[in-house]
């Protein structure tokens, strides 16, 4: 057993791999009611093109076949899981993004047996033909709910905008057409490849015992007979240009919702490089764009933009981006000035003094965020996949310096890497 | 652990809740001012947080106010109104790192001081709110009302309230309405807030760690004398249904939105409402429920369907999303699956997982200083003073009687749907 501890924030972390390969990490949260645990795969909708376990050659995957999984792995032969889980007094759920498959539940009462269950239906899928054709309706249900949702869309299409090839175009549940053409033996290849305990991480979080957690999962978790460490992914070479500069919509909303944004071409990092790029490319951000720049609250005063205004950098290996969001009665105005803005000298419209106002700010969130057992359990296996520990996010945001932001901003906000995505009211 | 309250007097309907706890890295701060929920004050209540929040009388700017924030290590100040049965909360809250991080003693204070001023001391022109200020602020509440539109889901469930409270103020739109706005002004609207701060019943409620320096700053700067404080009635909550209203609205939609609402007049100071809440749970309240298995696992009919109790008014309302022409089919299975809890087709593990669910999330109240905050004020909104181990003893003791008689009282009144 490891521990890893930062004393400054007052929390560690400990840690285990078991024979299985799969690796367990624990942080203890005394007086805390709620318990927290998430497994996790290291496979998202953007894993849409690999070579399957056992086989040579390369399989392209339907549109939305990670998060159908997801769905599935709830089917039992018995009794519904829910309501195993409902017994136990634990609430159970899962959801699947870009990169991820979660299942994750949360109690205050029975935690170990909930355990035991979590790493035994992760573990073992219950797939026919029939149960695989009656998700086709629920999840058609869900492709509809977000098709009328404007911030939904006007977010997809923005991605559709910055990337050519990139999967990251691709709804994360599919399309309606997409998902009728998934089978239950394709499903159990995507499985077969992605939910090996190698690829794989389990998060618990609460007042719990560390020892007993790893007696639970020994006596539980399956034995596979082949442990694949070097999953075959297939990208396919994502130029560094844009895709289409501009794109607009119509559907039912309010006011007009739009969505700029930049293009990430420094890709390719991974663990402290890749957070501490993160962390600089969102302080540039907040500079520019939070409620206590001067450029939101021009624009607030003059009525071009309302408090539903923001920005934020996301980005993992293969690809990046900031988004800056907001609705607006005129769009392209904000967009124009928000060219006119990033064509301005670094120094000019970063200042040293609100680069350590921002981290300060930083500091007071991170501190905040950690009140939170959703948001550790959420950050640190997000990080995790990304071969990052959470404790150590203060210590890489203090090494941040002014001149990593002039120069990352100098590079990353130009006309050349900009889109612009906008919903009209119809 | 169990949450203890301090209630300290400051005054004519106003009071200190301090809620003691070492378990958050950060301390929270908030205001709870209560008015009426009416037609003729709706919107100006819905206006003053975003007036208040432009600024004050140290801080003149939103860029000052928001720059300090930032100092004060990301201080995370929310600021809204919502309705809880037929009153309206403008709630003011502000949450901060505790300063044991930063070696700095004076920094707690100054959080407290900040908010203080935002309630209080509000940024004045000519013994008025900013002219300009106001101006805008009214241009951001027309599109926030506007964009209620934006999530159908939501729109669908406020559709359906306002169609079935159609003659109570419980109809209302939380943030107003779009045709009050051009008489509203500077001068009336600050003279409305003057009313505000003199009559409504306040609750302070702060939750975290604190010492005897920090209370006796937070008494000294909320002290008030004031003479005649506003009495707000309970709600209303018997009606006769002469007949089950169906509203159908059509909108440019991929998928369809249906809502039921449901009378049950069962008052929240009964116990049978106790009853009511495991109904409800065994109904639609999760995963587990006769909804979302029969609805949704055994026909393929919803992604989302549940359904839920509004407290003060003793309503239950169902929702889900389907296709257009899957109305019949689902209204049909729902109606089923009410009678089934009428009848006490429902077996003891469902009246157990329901408890249980019930006591998971009312424990996990103590896990977040905003949900501490949440339930400490509800409490005194409904002078319901039972602590968290009461309340979950009372759910505890509900019997399979009591859930069936709070099934009965059921009543359908009002269906919406939303399609194409």
């Amino acid at each position: 057993m490891n521990t890893i501890v930062n004393s400054r924030i007052d929390e560690k972390v400990l840690y285990e791999k078991l024979d299985s390969g799969l690796k367990i990490f624990f942080m203890p949260k005394p007086g805390f009611s709620k318990k927290y645990a998430v497994f996790s795969t290291n496979y998202g909708s953007i894993d849409n093109n690999f070579i399957p376990i056992g086989e040579e050659e390369n399989l392209v995957v339907p549109e939305g076949i990670a998060h159908f999984l997801e769905h599935k792995l709830f089917e039992e032969e018995d009794e519904a899981l829910f309501e195993k889980f409902s017994r136990l007094g634990a609430s159970v759920n899962a959801f699947t993004n870009f990169n991820q498959t979660s299942y994750l539940f949360s109690t205050t009462d029975n935690f170990y047996e909930s355990l035991e269950l979590l790493v035994k239906f992760v573990q073992s899928p219950y797939l026919t033909d029939e149960n695989v054709e009656k998700e086709k309706g629920i999840i058609s249900q869900e492709i509809k709910m977000y098709d009328d949702d404007p911030g939904w869309r006007v977010f997809f299409n923005c991605l559709r905008s910055m990337y050519v090839n990139h999967p990251i175009r691709i709804d994360i549940a599919g399309t309606v057409e997409s998902i009728n053409t998934i089978t239950k033996e394709l499903l159990y290849k995507a499985y077969n490849t992605f939910y090996n305990p190698s690829n794989m991480v389990l998060f618990i979080i609460g007042d719990l015992s560390f020892e007993k957690i790893i007696e639970v999962v020994k006596s539980s978790e399956k034995k596979f007979e082949k442990k694949e460490e070097n999953i075959k992914r297939i990208y396919t070479d994502e130029p560094k240009e844009i895709n289409e500069k501009f794109i607009e919509e119509k559907m039912v909303t309010s006011t007009p919702l739009f969505y700029i944004g930049f293009k990430d071409s420094d890709l390719n990092l991974m663990g402290k490089d890749a957070v501490k790029k993160d962390l600089i490319t969102n302080i540039i951000l907040d500079l520019l764009f939070s409620p206590s720049s001067l450029f939101y609250n021009e624009l607030y005063n003059e009525g071009l933009i309302t408090s539903n205004f923001g920005a934020y950098f996301t980005g993992k290996r293969t690809y990046g981006h900031s988004l800056v969001i907001g609705e607006s009665h005129k769009p392209k105005i904000v967009y124009e000035k928000v060219l006119n803005l990033i064509d301005k000298r670094g120094e000019e419209v970063l200042k040293l003094e609100d680069f350590n106002r921002i981290k300060n700010k930083n500091l007071g969130n991170f501190l905040m965020g950690l009140n939170s057992i959703e948001f550790i359990a959420n950050n640190f296996v997000d990080l995790y996949f990304d071969d990052f520990i959470i404790l150590d996010y203060l210590d890489v945001m203090e090494e941040i310096q002014y001149n990593d932001i002039l120069k990352r901003f100098k590079n990353h906000f130009t006309r050349g890497n900009v889109v612009l995505s906008i919903i009209n009211p119809i | 652990m169990d949450l203890k309250v301090d209630k300290i007097k400051l005054g004519n309907g106003i009071n200190l809740n301090l809620i003691y706890t070492d378990k958050f890295k950060s301390n929270l701060l908030s205001y709870y001012i209560v008015r009426p929920l009416n037609r003729e004050d709706v919107t100006k209540n819905a206006l003053l947080p975003l007036v208040l929040k432009r600024g004050n009388q140290k801080l003149n700017t939103t860029l000052e106010v928001e720059q300090k924030l930032d100092e004060l290590y990301g201080s995370n100040l929310s600021l809204t109104v919502n309705k809880r049965g037929e009153k309206h909360v403008i709630r003011f809250t502000l949450e901060w790192a505790d300063g044991s991080y930063f070696n700095d003693d004076s920094y707690n204070l100054k959080t407290i001081d900040l908010l203080n001023d935002i309630v209080f001391n509000p940024y004045l022109e000519n013994d008025s709110f900013s002219k300009e200020y106001v101006r805008q602020e009214k241009e951001n509440l027309k599109d926030r009302i506007e964009g209620k539109i934006n999530s159908k889901r939501s729109y669908a469930v406020d559709r359906c309230i306002e169609e079935m409270c159609k003659s109570e103020a419980f109809s209302l739109y939380s943030f107003g309405y779009v045709e009050d706005l051009p008489s509203i002004d500077e001068k009336n609207l600050y003279e409305h807030y003057k009313n505000v701060i003199n009559n409504s019943p306040i609750e302070i409620i702060y939750v975290g760690k604190y010492d005897e320096k920090l209370i006796s700053h937070i008494k000294e700067s909320n002290k008030m004398n004031r003479q005649n404080i506003i009495y707000l009635s309970r709600e209303k909550i018997d009606y006769d249904i002469e007949e089950v209203n169906v509203v159908r609205e059509r909108l440019d939609v991929n998928q369809g939105k249906l809502v039921l609402g449901y009378r049950t007049g069962i008052p929240f100071e009964e116990n049978l409402y106790n009853g009511l809440l495991i109904a409800s749970d065994i109904l639609g309240g999760g995963p587990n429920s006769k909804l979302f298995r029969h609805v949704r696992e055994e026909n393929s009919l919803a992604y989302y369907i549940g359904s839920m109790v509004i407290k003060y008014k003793s309503i239950l309302l169902i929702d889900g999303g389907i296709e257009f022409e899957n109305y019949d089919k689902t209204t049909k299975i729902i109606n089923e699956q009410i009678e089934k809890m009428r009848n006490g087709d429902f077996s003891d593990d469902d009246i157990e997982i329901s408890k249980k669910a019930i006591k998971a999330s009312t424990e996990s109240i103590k896990d977040s200083t905003y949900l501490i905050s949440e339930f400490f004020f509800s409490q005194q909104l409904s002078n319901d003073f039972r602590s968290l181990e009461e309340v979950l003893n009372d759910i505890d003791n509900v019997n399979r009687e009591d859930i069936i008689e709070a099934s009965r009282h059921i009543a359908l009144d009002t269906i919406y749907f939303m399609s194409k």
